[in-house]
Order: C-alpha cells, then sequence, then structure tokens
C-alpha cells in the first residue's frame, strides 16, 4: 500500500491498534498507517451504527475519530509515535 | 403611510408571540426586529421546557406556556422539535439536598408536577447518571423541551401567514409621537402605528429611553456547549439543585449542556462571548453528574443575553406616562412562558380581559417616580 521507491521515510515505529501491533514510519498520520495497514474501518456511526472510515483527511469531517489514551483525536492529523495504543473499540461514541 | 394597529419592537419569542395573537386578533401588525427573529435568548437558550425549575409566583403562567408549546407545531405550522421527556433535578450534598426539599414541596404544590426520588430510583430512571454522586432527586415525567434555534423560524411563517409584516435588519433609531400615532425609525425607513409594544428583550433599556423611561433592567449572559453526536446516553431533561446545569440529548445524539455560567458582553456592543474558565466549570459539573460525557467534545458553545429588573418578575403590561405604549419583557424563564405571556399582553390590548394577572412594568420607572 506503501509507494515504496523515491520516497525518504522516518524510522519504523510500531503502533498498537487495539492491542495489535502494526508497524509504521515516524511522519505518517495514525490514518496514513492504518490505511497502509489494510484497517478501513475506524469506527461506527454513533446511531445508526454504520461504518465510517478517513473521509476529508485534513481534520475537519470528524470520521476517522479514533481514541488514544481515551482521547478523541482525528487519526488523519494525529502522527503517529512508537508504543503509541489506539483504539478503534469505542472510538467516536 | 397608512398606520399599523400595533407596531411590536423586538422579534424574540415575546414579542413575536404578542405579534400574532395580535395579528390573529384582526389587528394590522408590523414586527420590527433589529437583526432577525428569535436571535436573541429566544433562539440560542438551551430550550428547557421544564415546570420544576420555576418559581411558584410564575407556575400558572409556565404551566399554561408549556401547554403552548405542545401545540406549537400545529398553531405555528413549524415543528420545533417539542419532545416530553421527562426532568430530573440532581442534588450531590446534603445542603442541595436540603434546597431542593423545600424548594420543590411548594413548586410540587404549585402544580409541577413532580415528585421526589431516591438516587436509586433516579439511577433506574437513567443509568448513565452517576447514581452514587445523587443524595436526592425530583422528577417530573411531564418536563420537555424544544429547540430553541428554529423559534425565529416558526414564528416568522406564523407571522407572515397571519398577515403580519416582519421587518428584519431594522435596528430602531428613533420612536416620535405625534397626533395619537407613533413613528418609529428603523432601519432608515419610517412605520408608522396607533399602538407600540416595547419588546427588546436584553436591548429593552435603550427601547424604552426613546420614549423617556428610564428602568433598572440589567442582564446576565449565559452560556450554552454542544457535544458532537454520541450514543444514545440519557431521555431526560437533567437539571441541578442550585441551578448550575441543564443537560439535555436531541435526537441527533448532541448533548446541549447549559446552566447559566456567566460569558461577558454588552448587548449595546454586541453578542455575549464564552468564558474559558466558566465554560470548564460547567463542563466539569455535567461530567460529574454524568461520566459518559468525558468521551465527548464539545462542537461548539455560544452565550446569550437574559435581562432581568432587581425582583426577578416580569414587565408586562401599559407604560404609564406613554399612552397606547406597552412593554413585554424581563420574564427569567421567558422561553418556556413566552407563548403565554405574548398572548395575556394581546388579549389587553385587543381589549378583552387577560386570563391571567399581567406585571405592573411601572414599579421600577426610575424617570417617573422621581418627577
Amino acid at each position: 500500500m506503501r509507494i515504496e521507491n523515491a520516497v525518504a521515510r522516518g524510522r519504523p515505529v510500531t503502533i498498537h491498534v487495539d492491542g495489535t501491533p502494526v508497524g509504521a514510519f515516524a511522519g505518517e498520520s495514525i490514518a496514513t498507517a492504518l490505511l497502509a495497514a489494510g484497517i478501513r474501518r475506524l469506527r461506527e456511526s454513533p446511531r445508526a451504527r454504520e461504518p465510517r472510515g478517513m473521509f476529508c483527511a485534513m481534520g475537519a469531517c470528524q470520521e476517522c475519530v479514533v481514541r488514544v489514551d481515551g482521547r478523541a483525536v482525528t487519526a488523519c492529523t494525529e502522527p503517529v509515535r512508537d508504543g503509541l495504543s489506539i483504539s478503534l473499540v469505542d472510538a467516536g461514541r | 403611510m397608512t398606520a399599523f394597529d400595533a407596531a411590536v419592537l423586538g422579534g424574540g419569542i415575546m414579542g413575536s408571540a404578542t405579534a400574532l395573537n395580535l395579528a390573529w386578533g384582526g389587528m394590522r401588525v408590523a414586527v420590527i426586529e433589529k437583526r432577525a427573529l428569535g436571535s436573541g435568548a429566544s433562539g440560542v437558550n438551551a430550550g428547557t421546557l421544564s415546570l420544576q425549575i420555576k418559581r411558584v409566583a410564575l407556575m400558572p403562567y409556565a404551566i399554561r406556556g408549556k401547554e403552548l408549546w405542545a401545540t406549537t407545531a400545529k398553531r405555528l405550522g413549524v415543528d420545533v422539535h417539542y419532545r416530553v421527556v421527562g426532568g430530573m433535578t440532581l442534588a450531590f450534598t446534603e445542603a442541595e439536598a436540603e434546597a431542593l426539599r423545600t424548594r420543590m414541596a411548594e413548586r410540587i404544590a404549585a402544580g409541577a408536577g413532580a415528585e421526589m426520588i431516591t438516587a436509586a430510583r433516579a439511577g433506574e430512571i437513567e443509568p448513565a447518571l452517576a447514581g452514587e454522586r445523587i443524595v436526592l432527586a425530583s422528577y417530573s415525567p411531564l418536563d420537555a423541551y424544544a429547540n430553541s434555534s428554529v423559534t425565529g423560524l416558526a414564528y416568522r411563517r406564523a407571522l407572515v401567514a397571519a398577515g403580519a409584516e416582519v421587518r428584519e435588519g431594522a435596528p430602531v433609531t428613533a420612536i416620535d409621537r405625534a397626533e395619537g400615532a407613533f413613528t418609529i425609525t428603523a432601519g432608515g425607513e419610517r412605520v408608522v402605528a396607533r399602538r407600540l409594544v416595547l419588546a427588546g428583550g436584553a436591548w429593552l433599556k435603550g427601547l424604552l429611553r426613546m420614549v423617556g423611561i428610564e428602568m433598572p433592567i440589567h442582564y446576565r449572559v449565559n452560556q450554552v456547549a454542544v457535544t458532537e453526536r454520541t450514543r444514545p446516553l440519557f431521555k431526560a431533561v437533567i437539571m441541578h439543585a442550585l441551578g448550575f446545569l441543564t443537560l439535555k440529548q436531541s435526537d441527533n445524539g448532541t448533548v446541549l449542556i447549559g446552566g447559566g455560567w456567566q460569558g461577558f458582553g454588552d448587548p449595546e456592543a454586541g453578542g455575549g462571548e464564552v468564558d474559558a474558565e466558566n465554560l470548564v466549570g460547567n463542563l466539569r459539573l455535567a461530567r460529574y453528574a454524568m461520566p459518559a460525557l468525558a468521551g465527548s467534545r464539545i462542537v461548539r458553545s455560544w452565550a446569550g443575553y437574559e435581562a432581568h429588573v432587581p425582583d426577578f418578575m416580569p414587565l408586562i403590561g401599559p407604560l404609564a406616562g406613554v399612552d397606547d405604549a406597552y412593554v413585554i419583557g424581563c420574564v427569567r424563564g421567558g422561553y418556556t412562558q413566552g407563548p403565554y405571556m405574548g398572548q395575556l399582553l394581546a388579549e389587553l390590548i385587543l381589549g378583552r380581559e387577560p386570563e391571567m394577572p399581567l406585571f405592573n412594568p411601572n414599579r421600577f420607572n426610575e424617570a417617573r417616580a422621581a418627577a
């Protein structure tokens, strides 16, 4: 899912998505890392319980909200850090 | 220029309801509003329609006002999202419980339709509440809310349908009286009317000055905040024994958080502003009552002006010393009572006996008292 040639990346980091380790690179957003790992369903809509994921990719639409340390953040604007623990289970509710 | 039977200055709920009832009563009415109908307190308040937070002296008016809200969609032709969801007032300390017990005993006797309930019962009705923090509560299945942001829309449509003239974006700059009529200069145009109704809400003081009357009208700057859409957490309107909290969850899942925490601003200078520290205090209390709210972010907060006089009772009736001029305002809990207060004043102006007593507006008339 990532472009492999002619791209300078940050150092490799590991983030944890509901406890599962996912590889990423420093400088990427959480949403980028999750998309590259094939994780597109980031939350459920609060009432209809329908799947939601990254849409605007610029911090406006709130569709990609996940929880980091219990805090709701837009995955598209939040950078990854090594050891970051992300929860999709209750994201956006 | 043909004269209107009445010009109503101020298109909040008080002025709009008065004008609508005058129009329904056969009068030619003009509503003159500096911004848009319902753009002040009538459109930015938290929408609570609860009898248990009303003062005993105003209970009969609040009961009738709430009845009118229940039929607003039918009467005005616009859905105002009126929902009967029940209402609960919470006491978190023994002192709050004592205050709640005393106050509710009077209000229940006055017809608030509430009962005292235990913390356990409160937790059964609304499981998302922090039951272990509640000492005592009162509950009424009759309490309701409506969406205040559609107040202006609803009244505009009804006023136009009733044949009233609605002039928005027209701040009043002068009121002249000659030959048995008022000439009102507003937004650069003139309106002539035989009767004058001053319904300016937090801007009432300035309107009264234009007819030579000085009154000690003060205002509060009440803050409201709203969360992002959240899973269904609770149904009832949640309130606090000392009045510092209102919580309600709309159909769309957003939670409206109010309680009269103070922002800052001056009605003459512009809109009210939110005080960040008071917003945080309001949110802390909200989260204390309902811990699950900690997971929701605030999307927006705002502030609105609520006018009052020193005894916190309404000003509704004819103005002494200015023939054919009336005032309506300073009704705390005015959102609930507005539709009825407007009806009462219209009954008087139409020459009928008002169903309930009005509120002498001249008791604080400083200029006249000094004269």
